[in-house]
């Protein structure tokens, strides 16, 4: 493994990404409102293309070691970082034409290109101190995202929870490493796992994986430290709550994965178990929760936390395997995820409140297309061929099944027995005969968050008929964590 | 020729859905297509090789070394069986898109490109050779069948289509988590591999058997059968009733038993037993039904428990047999019967509940008490439903009495007891099917029924007789169809 002492083109999607943000801020003041929102956008999908660029590049360069330890640059975490650009390009399309995006264009784009900074700073985060300063810098940026539409009581309600509960998670990461720190001395994680190696069951150690591991769940919405989701996905603006639901969980899994792998192999026994008690916990509480829900974007909140169980179980497996099955579960996730919450966007803008699963009745007989790629997002949620959820669903439980966890594939099947009762039931209003609805006017925004909602719906059905490539990366960058 | 048989409804259905046809041009694409997937198999059918195992075989890497396991890939070919009911699939949708354009349903263009969707997923479920790609036809037919009872669903649409998903996704989620472990512990996707493999473990042969028994349904696993019968459209009750049961048998047969054999052989008395049961049961309950669906709804549940007590009758005798093996010999004659009993239940079925939706479409109802009289000067409507009668209570002669005679004869040599008390149901048999046909047919008109009711018309008889023809020409040779079959596996 090569240390390089400071390598800035290691960190260029980073570096593009706040370039992008610092440019907007300085030169957004000199324009109009529209020019600015025409340029904010520009620039945004810029940004991020840039970044993917950058990642491609440098996709198979060895890792290596970076900025004293506290970076590790490898595909595991680039492959995150793959994923949020990805997520923020769509997001960013989907908020096109959003009515409070006339003012507060410039200060959205750079809170957005930041966070997805900070997030992918965070996926190759190799020290204590990284990860914090990078979850702060995506924490706060998301905690002013989700309050943006300050005309919304619930957007406010939404950011003010997500800020009390973000900042509570955010200190018992701390404390947590301040243990560690104090059992072992290290902030790194590769010097943190030399010296744990010897002390299986110091409790000062334990303690500290204890709080490492909660004040991350907070932010991968796992239960029981999801309560803030189901608000703040509610609240925030639906350009929002798609890209947090995409490309936070991402950024926060991996840097679970990454923390427990890397810092601590030799307490496997002990953090497996507690992870698959998170994960039957998420199964339990996400989907029957999600069951009483009648607001579509509170439902998909909860259906998120159940999702979070699928993703701890691979975390759970501790294997090259169960990696890979991460990453390619992340992935398909993002694009579903963003995709259903761009329907919703496109929705909520024709009606002008809340969408509620009744305002889906019969909407496959006013907009077809958009209909079929929401029925195609329930069935890949639940796990249904032909969509890649299927696939994403069969590697997490050959991946649990391989680590003798086939117990959490029967949880998961039980769980997603549960999901098909609410993920049905708005392909079920959609497809209502006896609810045909006037059709209504397309609202400022609409074709481009179609065509967003249209090209998630085709790459959850190509990464069905065509998985390969992206198995092909997964396994590269899960070999890059495990080595081998 | 597999994989065209696979891709051509695919393509078809898009063009149908996709391409703004008008209505009669949309109806006669569809039931082109149909057709012409229907001249296909029968072309498979002359080319089939007896005396080889899997043939027309297609094999490409899907996902290559997935997730360090195995190749997943796109392998699919016919042996007999799986020949046999791609032949049912297409000849059952061929009359279901007929009986469709017949009545005339609303939104053809979705309507038909759903219905070759489905025939898509059924004949890629019934070729695969790859168990991931099964799991993938075998869930996807779910889709076009929940949108076809959701929106083309009788009153309580709604309701039927979610008792029905609910109770089939159980199984196939359990079978998803069956299907990672195989991988796992087999280290091959490959069916062919894994019958190999010596695999022993209870738990997932029961996930597996859990899905393919929903399904079929075995008893008591058919809470979803009444309604989802009653609720759908006539067509595609007659599809979910002749063909998709039939995927559940199939499922036993091809790979939960020959994967799991030691387990399989375990437990064959729970299988006999509840399928006996349920035998029993459907019979009788079938007798008592108010209304012609109900009738045959019923019966189709004791038929497909008939089939699995063939199917576990014949253990342990034939575990081990190979595909390829000579077919008609002393010991397996519960399996041959249960083969060839799908084929002949597929084709009376389909045939039983279109002919019902044909009364419907007349009498608005298919309740006992407002029909009646139906062959008062309508000769053909009663010949029709009494030659279909006449199959389903397996009348001498017929391919039906081969078929069950086959199956009785292998319960006989399972269990004598078994023999006899499957042999009572079959006598229960002529008493529903008879009182089916009379209630129908004779007695005074009913309410519903006045003397303008037509009689049956041309395009009706089309849908129909090639059903009747088919099953006629199985009464005349049933060894070209028996002899094809092959065992487990």
């Amino acid at each position: 493994m090569s240390t390089v002492p400071v390598s800035f083109s290691g960190i260029a999607p980073e570096i593009v990404l706040i370039v992008a943000a610092t440019a907007l801020l300085l030169f957004g003041v000199f324009l109009s409102p529209p020019a600015a929102r025409a340029f904010a956008t520009v620039v945004t999908l810029g940004a991020f293309v840039g970044a993917i660029i950058a990642v491609a590049v440098q996709w198979d360069d060895a890792a290596h070691y970076s900025f004293e330890h506290t970076l590790r640059v490898d595909a595991f975490g680039r492959g995150a970082g793959l994923i949020v650009f990805s997520a923020g390009l769509l997001a960013t399309l989907v908020a096109w034409g959003t009515p409070w995006m006339r003012e507060r264009a410039i200060e959205y784009h750079s809170l957005l290109l930041i966070g997805a900074g900070g997030m992918s700073l965070l996926a190759i985060s190799n020290s204590f101190v990284t990860v914090f300063v990078a979850l702060e810098l995506l924490s706060i940026c998301l905690y002013i995202l989700v309050a943006m539409d300050s005309n919304e009581l619930l957007s406010l309600e939404g950011g003010l929870k997500y800020l009390i509960v973000g900042a509570v998670g955010a200190a018992l990461l701390l404390y947590g490493a301040a243990l560690v720190y104090g059992s072992t001395g290290h902030l790194e994680f590769d010097g943190v796992a030399r010296v744990a190696r010897g002390q299986g069951d110091d409790a000062l150690l334990l303690g500290g994986i204890a709080l490492v591991i909660v004040g991350l769940g907070f932010k991968a919405n796992a239960a029981p430290l999801h309560m803030w989701t189901p608000d703040a996905y509610e609240g925030a603006p639906t350009p929002v709550t798609a890209f947090m639901s995409a490309a936070t969980k991402v950024a926060a899994l991996i840097v679970i994965t990454r923390v427990l792998v890397t810092a601590f192999p030799d307490q496997s026994d002990l953090w497996k178990n507690v992870l698959a008690g998170l994960a039957i916990a998420s199964f339990a509480v996400g989907n029957l929760a999600a069951l009483r829900q009648t607001n579509v974007k509170r439902m998909l909140a909860y259906s998120t936390v159940g999702h979070t169980g699928f993703l701890l179980t691979a975390v759970a497996a501790d294997s090259p395997k169960g990696a890979e099955a991460l990453l390619f579960y992340l992935v398909v996730y993002a694009a579903m995820n963003i995709g259903a919450f761009a329907v919703v966007a496109v929705r909520e803008r024709e009606i002008g409140r809340p969408v509620e699963v009744r305002d889906f009745n019969g909407y496959a007989y006013s907009r077809p297309v958009l209909s079929i790629a929401m029925i195609i997002f329930m069935l890949s949620l639940a796990g249904i061929p032909p969509t890649a959820g299927f696939l994403a669903k069969l590697a997490v439980f050959s991946a649990a099944v391989d680590s003798d966890l086939a117990y959490l594939a029967v949880c998961g099947v039980i769980a997603t027995m549960v999901a098909l009762v609410y993920y049905l039931r708005i392909p079920l209003a959609v497809i209502d005969r006896d609810a045909r609805r006037p059709v209504a006017e397309p609202r400022p925004g609409y074709g481009v968050a179609s065509l967003t909602a249209g090209v998630s719906a085709l790459a959850v059905l190509a990464l069905f008929l065509v998985p390969g490539p992206i198995f092909d990366m997964a396994r590269t960058a899960s070999t890059s964590l495990f080595g081998g | 020729m597999t994989t065209a048989l696979i891709l051509l409804p695919l393509i078809a259905g898009l063009i149908v859905g996709l391409v703004p046809l008008e209505r009669r041009m949309t109806e006669g694409l569809a039931l082109l297509a149909a057709l012409v997937e229907c001249a296909l198999g029968v072309v498979s059918l002359i080319q089939f090789d007896a005396d080889k195992g899997t043939q027309f075989v297609t094999d490409k890497v899907w996902i290559t070394d997935f997730l360090g396991i195995a190749d997943v890939r796109f392998h699919v070919g016919m042996g007999g069986l799986s020949l046999f009911m791609v032949l049912l699939t297409a000849v059952g949708v061929a009359a279901a898109a007929a009986t469709a354009s017949w009545v005339g349903r609303e939104r053809p263009r979705i309507y038909f490109a759903l219905l070759l969707g489905l025939e898509c997923a059924l004949v890629l479920l019934f070729t695969a050779r790859d168990i991931v790609l099964f799991y993938v036809g075998w869930e996807a037919m779910m889709i076009p069948l929940y949108v076809l009872i959701a929106v083309w669903g009788g009153e309580q649409r709604r309701r039927a289509t979610l008792t029905f998903f609910i109770y089939t996704l159980i199984g196939s989620l359990l079978m998803l988590v069956a299907v990672a472990w195989v991988g796992i512990h087999g280290n091959s996707f490959q069916i062919d591999v894994l019958t190999g493999a010596g695999l022993d473990s209870t738990w997932p042969f029961l996930a597996f058997c859990a899905a393919f028994c929903i399904k079929a349904p075995l008893f008591p696993l058919h809470g979803w059968l009444p309604i989802t019968y009653r609720q759908a459209a006539p067509e595609t009750t007659a599809l979910l009733s002749g063909v998709i049961s039939k995927a559940g048998a199939y499922g036993l047969i091809t790979i939960a038993i020959p994967l799991f054999a030691p387990n399989a052989v375990d437990l064959r008395w729970w299988f006999v037993g509840l399928a006996l049961a349920g035998l029993l049961y459907g019979s009788l309950i079938a007798f008592r039904q108010p209304d012609a669906r109900g009738v045959v709804a019923y019966s189709s549940l004791g038929q497909m428990n008939l089939i699995v007590i063939g199917i576990f009758a014949s253990l342990p005798t034939m575990v081990g047999s190979s595909i390829a093996g000579p077919v008609v010999h002393a010991n397996d004659n519960g399996i041959t019967g249960a083969k060839f009993q799908m084929v002949n239940h597929g084709l009376v079925s389909l045939a039983a509940f279109l002919l019902i939706g044909l009364i419907e479409l007349r009498c608005g109802t298919d309740a006992f008490k407002y029909l009646g009289g139906l062959a008062n000067g309508r000769p053909v409507i009663s010949t029709v439903f009494l030659i279909t009668a006449l199959f389903a209570l397996a009348v001498p002669g017929s391919a039906v009495f081969v078929s069950e005679l086959y199956i009785l004869i292998g319960a006989f040599q399972f269990q004598a007891l078994v023999g006899a008390a499957a042999a009572c149901a079959i006598v229960l048999a002529a008493m529903y099917m008879l009182r089916w046909y009379s209630a129908l047919v004779h007695e005074g008109d009913g309410p519903n029924v006045s003397p303008q009711t037509p009689d049956l018309r041309l395009g009706e008889l089309g849908i129909a007789v090639p059903l009747v023809l088919i099953l006629l020409v199985l009464s005349a040779y049933p060894f070209g169809v028996m002899e094809r079959l092959g065992g487990f596996g």
